[in-house]
């Protein structure tokens, strides 16, 4: 028997395991275009400078991606392992874009990035180039079909109940693929990453600008990652509002939990800033509001209303009682009785299968479930709010407030005034936490929201885990904690040694440390910043 | 193409799968295992990696990709042998988490200590899932506690001791063995001097080693072990699930396909003649047909426990009508079309630029090149 | 069709930075000392 405790402890590790790859994702997804930008201006100008810009940003993107692909390799497993009878049920649907994010992004990505590290002297530059590209379209679209195969347990499009195989099986690749929620957290979650990227880049160029050391390495990283983070954190608001858009169309309840709208209001829906949800009374204390925003962002009218938690509840409470119903069918036609009447009646009510489910979790018989269970099942249906209202809300406050220093710093770059801003380099630096941060608020409010579905309104998720025991997930949590931080903690290390270090960790001899290096050696006198020591000239031989 | 024939394609395809992860990741694994045991100074161990340097990740992804191909084209198989060999899969893992992380991170810190560290955990990352996937289908062969209830939920009684049964170690020994001697033949292609040398040598013992358990493992098989028959099913050609058919367990039955297809015997032989030729090759020292030799021999070892075993996967000791058969654990129709085509336009081009990786980075590596690029390689 | 606009914003967005690159290299002088 699936225990309570079970249930959680695998949300806990999953979560944990996703939270902590998605540390990593981001930075790839964006680097990767960065480092394709930096070479592009390579091979248009031909300056070293920018060869070399490639080569450091690629020693921190390689000690970013190294863990990136440790902790995916979890995340590929965990489904089998964990999630065992979710990965029954809808793995003729899911188990697709999984599959051919292998095939199509990870071959291309992994192989290239092989080059990418090994190839500078192999390779033309053109060559060179092309593959660093190759390496950024393959984390991209790595991103394309995972997001799909999530956008669908978001909204299960494309796909039907067969009560036959006991699974859900796919009618539609084509919805499969094109899926609107898909579609706009792909390129939420994308745009994402190139800020990410974008913040990292900056930071620690406003480091070495504040340090006066490298400025023209600095100067010329800092105004690539500035224009492209304008463009990606403009992009990421306005997905965000886009997705936001989307889920008011698709996840109803989701977005009343996002914005703590307990009741129906009039259209259109004020937008509630700030307040302190209240999970008791259903109320929202000390809100402060703005009239007709919501209803603008959710539903892109003045007149459509934004339904409420407590209208949603009666909704769904009746959406459990259809799907006794729907359940009592489904076992008469698995005892054999598969007259078409029966089969008629059900496909009437199998959409509301799902709801039936949710009463497994008071009584396996389901359609002997008590008035008391099916109000708490219904309860169940609505998202912790208060979570979901502060998480969402630290995201957006993020977005902006990176909005504000990503355009200061094109503004400055442009104008060549950035040398002097060292306020705005010291806040630069500082917020490279930042766009870590909001991405997972993001998860957090996109999968915390979706619960308690594993699959939206079909799979609960208390019945998607695997049959194991409560010890066995303890021992793999520690597991996980254990080999999770030893692994952190080592390249938490080697980003700063490196960040620290800057260009003159490329040992080319033209930068800081090492020309301090040759000034002593030869008494400071003669060897400017041209002369090469001996590492240097190796790498070219 | 029907169901049925769709059905043995993806057996078909997932057999290519399992092979391409073997002599790809296969050989990296197993430099991985020989690290510290041919590798005699930094230097060498240097030399090793980054032979390995420009292309273990892409061969990873053959691993990720038969993992993402048993979900989508066999998800009853992923749910129950994942979540049944939990703690097997957990130490494959654990241990795979090393190897990104050790040959992008060791050469990054200059000190005996760090560099020593990870090299244990390079050959734990290379040794570790060699052995495992050996001994996981060993115990495929014996079968495997686990049954289903009506929903399709499974329940797996076994335990991970269970596993390391004297049949399944040797399978296990198999599987370790046959990988490092393909990293050992890798690296006769890729190295020269002392470390090609005593590359040479352990490729030989190896292979022997290989082969000598690779005849235990069949004549156990055909004396000791009892295989599965499929006494009734209601259709092959059909969606079934794995409860609708009749299975019992018959001495000698993991042979008889052999009686019933001869032209199966090919692959023993294949495996074996695969072991006599990197045997030859070495003691030539012909690296290159050393390589071929024993990407033959791991082929044919591979089919030869998946041709015992068919059309079963998984057989379950614990409900035997239960077992896990290439008919009833497959997706829809549909699914399985679709990923068809996906997998005939994708895998020739993934082959290509593959390819093209490894031709642009061939040749041998030699001490003096670590030497003098220190700083820019693993 | 948000995946066609992707493919256009990254195409912008990438020669957006490109061309700021390429502008100040050609405009300004990046490789002055500090001041
Ligand atoms: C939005 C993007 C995104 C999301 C939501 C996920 N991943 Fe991821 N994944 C990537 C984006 C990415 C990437 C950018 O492509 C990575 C990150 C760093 C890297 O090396 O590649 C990667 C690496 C990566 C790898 C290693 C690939 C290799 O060896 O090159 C695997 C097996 C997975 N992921 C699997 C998963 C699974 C099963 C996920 C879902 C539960 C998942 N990822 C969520
Ligand atoms: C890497 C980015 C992701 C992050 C950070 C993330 C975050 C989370 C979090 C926080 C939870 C826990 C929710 C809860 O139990 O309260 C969760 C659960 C889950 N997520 Fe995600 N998620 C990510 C991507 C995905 C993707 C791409 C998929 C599917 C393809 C997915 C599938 C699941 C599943 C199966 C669960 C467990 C069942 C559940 O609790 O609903 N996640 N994830
Ligand atoms: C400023 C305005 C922003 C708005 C209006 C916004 C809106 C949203 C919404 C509504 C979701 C939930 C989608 C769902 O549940 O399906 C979401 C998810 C997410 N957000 Fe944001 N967001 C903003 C900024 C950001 C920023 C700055 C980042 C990171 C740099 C970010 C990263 C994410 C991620 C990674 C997810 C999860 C993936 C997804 O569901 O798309 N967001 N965002």
């Amino acid at each position: 028997m699936i225990s309570e405790s079970m249930v959680d402890l695998s949300r806990l590790q999953f979560a944990m395991t996703a939270l902590y790859h998605f540390l990593f994702v981001p930075l790839t997804l964006g680097l990767s275009f960065i480092l394709a930008i930096m070479e592009s201006a390579y091979v248009m100008t031909g300056k070293q400078v920018y060869q070399d810009m490639v080569k450091f940003w690629g020693k921190l993107f390689g000690i970013n991606f190294a863990l990136g692909v440790t902790t995916g390799l979890t995340m590929e497993f965990q489904f089998g392992t964990n999630w065992a009878y979710y990965s029954h049920y809808v793995g003729d649907i899911f188990g697709a874009p999984l599959a051919i994010e292998g095939l199509m992004a990870f071959f291309l990505e992994s192989t290239f990035i092989g080059l990418f590290f090994f190839g500078w002297d192999r390779l033309t530059r053109i060559q060179h180039m092309i593959v660093t590209w190759l390496v950024a379209l393959g984390s991209n679209l790595s991103a394309l079909w995972i997001l799909i195969a999530n956008g669908w347990m978001q909204n299960p499009v494309g796909a039907e109940f067969n009560y036959n195989t006991m699974r859900m099986e796919m009618t539609s690749f084509v919805e499969v693929l094109f899926n609107p929620v898909a579609q706009v957290k792909f390129v939420h979650t994308v745009s994402a990453g190139y800020v990410t990227g974008a913040m990292f880049v900056l930071g620690i160029s406003s480091y070495y600008l504040l340090k006066k050391r490298d400025l023209p390495f600095a100067r010329r990283s800092f105004a690539i990652a500035s224009s492209f983070g304008l463009a990606a954190i403009l992009s990421v608001i306005l997905l965000g509002d886009e997705s936001g858009y989307e889920i008011g169309d698709v996840q109803k309840t989701k977005l009343a939990a996002i914005e703590a709208e307990w009741e129906t209001h009039p259209a259109p829906a004020a937008f509630t800033l700030f307040g302190l949800p209240n999970e008791e009374t259903m109320e929202t204390d000390y809100a402060i509001r703005i009239p007709w925003v919501l209803g603008l962002i959710a539903t892109r009218s003045t007149d459509e209303q934004v339904v409420g938690i407590k209208d949603l509840l009666v909704e769904h409470e009746e959406r459990v009682r259809n799907g006794m119903g729907a359940y009592d069918l489904f076992t008469q036609l698995k005892a054999g009785d598969e007259s078409p009447a029966t089969m008629a009646a059900f496909d009437e009510v199998k959409d509301d299968l799902g709801y039936g489910l949710l009463l497994k979790k008071y009584t396996p018989d389901v359609i002997d479930a008590t008035e008391d269970q099916i109000k708490s099942a219904a309860r169940d249906t609505i998202p912790g709010v208060a979570p979901m209202f502060f998480t969402f809300r630290i995201m957006v406050a993020i977005g902006f407030t990176m909005f504000l220093l990503v355009a200061l710093a094109f503004w400055h770059s442009a104008r060549q005034t950035i040398d002097k801003q060292t306020w705005l380099q010291k806040a630069l630096l500082w917020a490279i936490p930042l766009p870590f941060l909001a991405c997972e608020m993001g998860w957090f409010v996109a999968e915390y929201g979706r619960q308690p579905w594993s699959i939206g309104e079909v799979l609960p998720t208390h019945l998607s885990t695997s049959t194991r025991s409560v010890e066995e997930l303890w021992m793999s949590i520690a597991g996980f904690v254990l080999f999770y931080t030893a692994l952190l903690v080592a390249e938490v290390y080697l980003m700063f040694k490196f960040a620290r270090l800057g260009p003159s960790a490329l040992h080319t001899g033209r930068y800081h440390f090492e020309k301090e290096a040759s000034h002593s050696m030869t008494g400071g006198t003669t060897a400017g910043p041209k002369a090469q020591p001996l590492q240097a000239r190796n790498e070219q031989a | 193409m029907d169901y049925e024939v769709l059905k043995l394609v993806w057996w078909v395809l997932i057999g290519v799968l399992l092979v391409g992860f073997a002599v790809t990741d296969g050989f990296d694994m197993g430099v991985g295992a020989l690290l510290r045991i041919i590798g005699r100074t930094d230097t060498e161990r240097r030399v090793m990696l980054n032979t390995i340097g420009p292309h273990w990740d892409g061969n990873q992804v053959w691993f990720i990709t038969a993992g993402g191909a048993i979900f989508a084209a066999w998800p009853v198989v992923y749910a129950v042998a994942f979540s049944g060999f939990y703690w097997a899969m957990l130490l494959v893992l654990f241990a795979m988490f090393f190897r990104p992380v050790g040959f992008e991170y060791r050469a990054k810190v200059d000190d005996p200590r760090w560099r020593s560290l990870w090299d244990w955990g390079l050959t734990i990352g290379g040794a570790v899932p060699a052995l495992v996937f050996g001994v996981a289908f060993g115990n495929l062969i014996l079968g495997v506690p686990f049954s289903l209830d009506e929903f399709m939920r499974s329940t797996y009684t076994g335990s991970f001791w269970a596993l390391l049964n004297p049949f399944g170690l040797v399978a296990g020994l198999v599987s370790l063995g046959m990988l490092m001697m393909h990293g050992g033949t890798w690296l006769q292609m890729r190295t020269d001097g002392a470390l090609h040398e005593r590359a040479r040598r352990i490729t030989v013992a190896l292979a022997v080693l290989v082969a000598a358990l690779f005849a235990l493992a069949g004549v156990w098989i055909w004396m000791g072990i009892d295989g599965y028959v499929i006494m009734d099913i209601k259709s092959t050609a059909a969606a079934v699930t794995p409860l609708d058919k009749v299975v019992t367990t018959q001495e000698g039955a993991w042979l008889s396909n052999y009686g019933q297809h001869p032209w199966m015997m090919i692959a023993p032989l294949l495996g074996f003649a695969g072991l006599a030729l990197t045997v030859l090759m070495s003691m030539m020292n012909r690296g290159v047909m050393a390589f071929v030799s024993s990407s033959l021999a791991i082929t044919g070892i591979i089919l030869t426990a998946g041709f015992s075993l068919f059309p079963f996967i998984m057989p379950s000791s614990l409900e035997p009508s239960h077992s896990l058969t290439v008919w009833d654990v497959v997706s829809s129709e549909m699914t399985l079309n679709i990923m068809f085509w996906v997998a005939m336009v994708f895998v020739p081009i993934v082959l290509s630029y593959t390819i093209w990786g490894y031709y642009k980075m061939w040749g041998r590596l030699t001490n003096q090149f670590i030497e003098d690029n220190k700083y820019s390689t693993y | 069709m948000w995946y066609f606009a992707w493919i256009l914003g990254v195409l912008l967005a990438c020669s957006f930075g490109l061309i700021n690159a390429m502008w100040l290299e050609f405009y300004e002088d990046m490789d002055r000392d500090a001041e």
